[in-house]
This record gives structure tokens, sequence and C-alpha cells, in this order.
């Protein structure tokens, strides 16, 4: 039939209009060589060219958010991040996930209470060596409860034009109702997932103690 | 009945897809009421998902129709219409199927442009049509529901046809599309 072939085409036509709209995701990575280290190292993040984010799953659907405030320093002694410890603060009230109501409904009471609650913390006071990088045991406190978690890292080191750069990326699974991020209906774990995968990109820069 | 439509009558597939998709329509309505005066929470976007997936779904079911459409006979409009009631039941049927397709493109595009998602029944999540952009939503969320009226609009048209057809003209345009029903 002409016309159902016409109402096809119409529809197919919508489709691909829609599908043409989307923007291919942007791709970019840091490159940078290894470098000798000096004993004893002390890094503070560079926030321009680090990024925070959380992934967590909204009515079935992988969702993303950013904190984009937040502060983390790296020590350790030798050569490398073994035997270290890392400080990791979060303000988690200017949490950004790219939809004001949102953002304001994980900010309100039943979740992040960030009135009451507005930093996150990561205490590691051991960082051991991996197979495949570092993993940093220590306090995570969310929402005023803190907990043990382990956070897998990998970290290299780079000289970029007389300053000492070290580059941090790992992910680390938080389950949000360990910590009371959902009070009453925000329970429930249908809608707005129990498994929250917390994952960093970060570029540290070496300071002076 | 055959599965096939005739030249007489639609087929139960072709009457199955139709049937179905009026169903599916007013579980759309409700869903989507239920959810408009809600604020942000768990309820909203339980009913909301369930929206998205039911249209997903119609989407689906349409395309398949008219592809089941084009691969059959389909039964001829009688030969005693007028020439502008034979182009008013034409302009009708494109704008049914058009509107069909188009409520859940618009409704899929609104909800990437927002950053929701769209996941079918918790099965699979569906790939993001445009960019997160909040402008776009505005814009999408507003032609989402002017379709919406458009639709109703034209089903409204179509539903005064077939009655016209089974009073007035006393013909068999309504009762073909029936099941259970002989001539």
């Amino acid at each position: 039939m002409r016309y159902a072939r016409l109402c096809l085409a119409l529809a197919a036509a919508l489709f691909a209009a829609a599908t043409m709209a989307a923007a291919p995701p942007p791709a970019a990575a840091p490159a940078a060589a290894p470098a000798a280290t000096a004993a004893g190292s002390h890094f503070v993040v560079d926030p321009a060219k680090s990024s925070l984010q959380f992934t967590f799953e909204q009515a079935g659907a992988a969702s993303t958010g950013r904190f984009p405030r937040f502060g983390v320093t790296l020590d350790f002694p030798g050569a490398d991040p073994a035997g270290g410890r890392l400080e990791v603060t979060v303000e988690v009230a200017a949490l950004d996930t790219g939809d004001k109501d949102r953002d304001d409904t994980l900010k309100s009471d039943d979740l992040f209470a960030v009135k009451k609650f507005p930093e996150a913390r990561f205490s590691a006071q051991q960082i051991v060596k991996t197979a495949s990088g570092y993993e940093a045991a220590g306090k995570l406190t969310i929402r005023g409860v803190t907990r043990d978690a382990r956070v897998p890292f990998t970290f290299r080191e780079a000289a970029e034009g007389g300053v000492t750069a070290g580059y941090m990326a790992g992910k680390t699974l938080v389950r949000r109702l360990d910590f009371g991020v959902g009070q009453g209906e925000w329970k429930a774990t249908d809608q707005a997932g129990n498994d929250v995968t917390v994952s960093f990109t970060l570029r540290l820069t070496r300071a002076a103690h | 009945m055959a599965l096939r439509n005739t030249t007489r009558r639609w087929g139960v597939i072709a009457q199955t897809f139709h049937w179905v998709i009026v169903a599916l329509l007013i579980v759309q309505v409700t869903l989507a009421e239920m959810a408009d005066d809600l604020p942000l929470g768990v309820r909203k976007l339980s009913l909301l998902a369930r929206h998205k997936s039911v249209g997903i779904t119609i989407l689906v079911l349409v395309i398949l129709r008219l592809a089941w459409r084009s691969a059959n006979v389909n039964p001829p409009l009688p030969d005693n219409l007028k020439p502008y009631e034979r182009k008013a039941a034409r302009f009708t049927h494109v704008a049914l199927y058009v509107l069909l397709a188009a409520m859940p493109l618009s409704g899929w595009m609104m909800s990437s442009a927002r950053g929701f998602p769209v996941s079918w029944f918790g099965f699979f999540t569906l790939p993001d049509l445009v960019p997160k952009n909040r402008a776009l939503y505005d814009w999408l969320m507003m032609t989402h529901h002017t379709l919406a009226w458009v639709l109703f609009a034209v089903i409204a048209l179509h539903v005064a046809g077939a009655l016209k057809h089974h009073f007035v003209h006393k013909d068999d345009v309504l009762k073909r599309m029936l099941p259970f029903t002989h001539h």
C-alpha cells in the first residue's frame, strides 16, 4: 500500500532527524611520559583538569552526575603511593546531574541532606600496591555515616615543563543505603538503584609540604 | 477468521494491532495524567518509566503494523464515497500513523534532552537521541503535549468517521475492524 509506505517513510524521517541531532561524545585523554620520582611526595588536585563523577540507575536507566567541587591530597613517602595517605573532601551540595529538579531532590533531606551534611569525605591512611595499581583503604563518610571503604586506583607521574604532575584514576562502588542516602520512599531501590559507581580522573600537581 | 486481510475485512493480525494500540493509548493517557501533578519522587519516576516503556512498545507496534499493512491487501473504502470523504479518510489515516510514531519519538527525544534515559521495562536502555539540553527539553515537552492534543482530535475524527459509516451510510466499514462480527 502506497500510503503505508508514506507513513513509514515519514516516521523514519522523523527518526533519522532525531538521530542525526545527537552529538558524538567527545574523547580526550591526557598524554604524558612517566618520570623519575624523588622520595617523599605531596600532591594536590588540579581542579580544572580533574573530574569526580557518579553513575546511578534511575528508572532502570543509567544516569550520570558530577561533583564539581572537591579537594584531594595524596602524600607518599617513597617512589610511589604505596605506604602513603589519601584525603578527599567533596562538597556534596555542589552536585550536578544536569537537571535542577533532580539536583534539588538529591540535595533534599531524604537523600543527601546537604544542609546538615554539606561534605563527604574519604580518608585513607593506608595505600597498598596491587596487581593493577594501588588500593587505598580508609574511612568513607557520607551523610554523617562513616564506613570502611577500599578504593582502587592507578597512578602515574609525568614531568610537564618543570612541573611534576600525577594522574590518578579509578572507580569504586558505593551502596547509597549503607550511608542512609535514601530515607522514606527513597529506601526503595526500584526507581533509584542502591549501587552507585563513583569514578574519578584526576590531575594532581606536586606541591611543597 | 483469517489472519491476513481480505478485500472484505481486516484479518486477525491487523485487528490485533489496531485494538492493542487503542488499549495502550488509554494506558498512556492514564499514566501521563497520574504523573503530571506529582513532585519528582519515586512514584512519579515509576509512572513515567512505565509511560516511556509503553510508548516505545507503541512505536514498535506501529512500525510492525505499517509493515504488515504494506504486505497485505487492504479492504477498500466503499465505492459510494464522495471525493472529499475519500480525501478525509486518507488524511485521517495517514495523520494517525504519523502521530502514533511522532508521539513516542518526541517523548524519547524529550527524555534524552532531559538526561533521563529511556529504559524499556528495565530490560534494556535505549540510546539517547539528542544531547542533554534544557531549552530543547522544554520545546520537546511542548511539542509532545501539542501532538497529544492533535492526536486526540484526529482520533475523534476517526471515530466520528467510523460511526458515520455504520449509522449513516450503513456500510460495513466499522464492522470489518471489529472482532467477532460476521456478515
